[in-house]
């Protein structure tokens, strides 16, 4: 019975779950969407941006976050560990390079809060963090790289991800559609993940948020218009996809 | 009976189970005051039907009317929004009454100002095609249910990371002829609660019912969740009461963005 085993963390139960990691990522999907996806010179992050309430000062209210000047992540499920996990992350970034001399690689700093997820579901008394990250950036080689961590510790490369609420969908699509040809270029990888959102997203182009990091280059937040711009154009392909479609049925 | 230590003689409890003894006494515990609280909780908890705007009873006699040949029931805020906006907005839908109880588990203790977010039913009829549910069953009605249910409550072999939510599953009675617009819920899930109850009536009368599921990950209203209800449109029930399903979908968002609550837990 579930309910015996999932009160406290360190307790396996019979069959070998550790529940509380499992509603952990069940929390996760409580979060908006997240996607990621590692192009050629480019990553790309694109979020759901949740909507704000009128008081609310909007850029507080932020899912893409700079761990440092060449990584940054978005992350889907507990605001709160999310800012304890990156407030962690950042430091770690900084201490490293000091002590090394060297910028992080993207690598060590998803190795990085993925240890620190994995020690908080074998510790007395604490709870696993409830989020998912994507982690995005580019090493000192120059190739893009993207990782996904989950509440559990893993940490696994990916060439396209999803997190957050809908997440499987977005997969599915990028399953579909993340081929040589839609990364040829930043543009196309950029409207590649605009794309996968839309399948999810509940009100179009006005609520989603995008970050990319070009290679040598920091992290740059497109701006609302430049968004709308990009959704703009989709939609004139799409129709003439379809135009096209029907003229062959025709 | 034991003996303590200090001499005095007590009664102890029988583990043999409660004997005669205790339960004539507890009988005779009984004061009229538990009496009178009693009476009161009784009435607090009983159903009452009445019109909303004059706040009026309504007399459950004036409502077998008309013979019923469609009732549908949506339990649920998100099964209520794709009703509300699918079907009540295309055609003028006439408030019929309404049915509110009250009973302990209910967060407010004021059973006069029941919100309609706690236990409120509320009847509509079709003005141009009245059809209101009678109370006593009639043959030709027939009953379809719309609910929602948590994936997490469906019971599968498959591993529940491949499940493609929201997903509908239907649930019929034995004297339902159609083949529902979805597959079937399969052993060992089993719907709870009001669904459950409207679905054993329903087999028990012999009326044609079906009941569509939808598990989501999402409980509080959501569009995807309601637009998965979308293939119950095309089912023979609810096929004649939708008209402009675009305009549908633009009250639908307007729902939702009206009925959005502002959450700062999760991003």
């Amino acid at each position: 019975m579930a309910s015996r085993y999932d009160r406290a963390i360190t307790v396996f139960s019979p069959d070998g779950h550790l529940f509380q990691v499992e509603y952990a990522q069940e929390a996760v999907k409580k979060g908006s969407t997240a996607v990621g996806i590692r192009g050629t010179d480019i990553v790309v992050l694109g979020v759901e941006k949740k909507s704000v309430a009128k008081l609310q000062d909007e850029r507080t209210v932020r899912k893409i976050c700079a761990l440092d000047d060449h990584v940054c992540m978005a992350f889907a499920g507990l605001t709160a560990d999310a800012r304890v996990v990156i407030n962690r992350a950042r430091v770690e970034c900084q201490s490293h390079k000091l002590t090394v001399e060297d910028p992080v690689t993207v690598e060590y700093i998803t190795r990085f809060i993925a240890t620190l997820k994995q020690k908080y579901t074998q510790s007395n008394g604490r709870r696993p963090f409830g989020i998912s990250a994507l982690i995005v950036g580019f090493d000192d080689d120059g190739i893009p790289r993207l990782y996904q961590t989950d509440p559990s510790g893993t940490y696994h490369a990916w060439k396209a991800n999803a997190i957050g609420r809908s997440a499987k969908t977005v997969r599915e699509f990028l399953e579909k559609n993340y081929t040589e040809d839609a990364i040829a270029n930043d543009n196309e990888a950029i409207k590649l993940a605009i794309r996968a959102l839309l399948e999810v997203v509940q009100s179009g182009g006005k609520n989603i948020e995008l970050a990319i990091i070009r290679r040598n280059q920091p992290l740059k937040m497109f701006s609302a218009k430049e968004i709308e711009l990009q959704v703009n154009e989709i939609e004139k392909e799409k129709e003439e996809a379809e135009k096209k479609k029907s003229k062959k049925t025709a | 009976m034991a003996a303590t230590f200090f001499g005095e003689v007590v009664k102890t409890p029988c583990r043999a189970g409660t004997e005669d003894e205790e339960e004539e006494e507890e009988g005779r515990r009984e004061t009229p005051e538990d009496r009178e609280v009693r009476r009161q909780l009784a009435r607090k908890r009983e159903v009452r039907l009445l019109r909303r705007q004059t706040k009026t009873s309504l007399d459950v006699s004036l409502l077998e009317k008309y013979p019923c040949s469609k009732f549908i029931i949506a339990i649920g805020n998100n099964a209520v929004a794709f009703l509300s906006s699918f079907v009540m907005s295309s055609g003028v839908w006439e408030e019929v009454g309404c049915a509110k109880l009250w009973n302990e588990w209910c967060r407010t203790t004021d059973t006069t100002h029941l919100s309609p977010a706690e236990a409120f039913c509320v009847f509509y009829h079709l003005k141009s095609n009245p059809s209101v549910f009678g109370s006593c069953p009639k043959k030709s009605m027939q009953v379809t249910v719309l609910t929602c249910r948590h994936v997490t409550d469906y019971k599968t072999s498959e591993p529940t990371s491949s499940l493609r939510t929201p997903f509908l599953k239907a649930l019929k009675t034995q004297s339902f002829r159609e083949s529902p617009c979805c597959s079937l819920l399969e052993q060992p899930n089993i719907v709870h609660d009001l669904p459950a109850a409207v679905l054993g009536y329903c087999q028990v009368w012999k009326i044609p019912a079906v009941l569509y599921l939808c598990y989501t990950d999402v409980m509080k209203l959501d569009l995807i969740t309601v637009e998965a209800f979308k293939p119950v449109l095309s089912s023979r029930s609810l096929k004649g009461l939708v008209k402009n399903i675009p305009q549908s979908t633009e009250i639908l968002k307007k729902l939702m963005t009206t009925n959005e609550i502002q959450s700062n837990i999760y991003t």
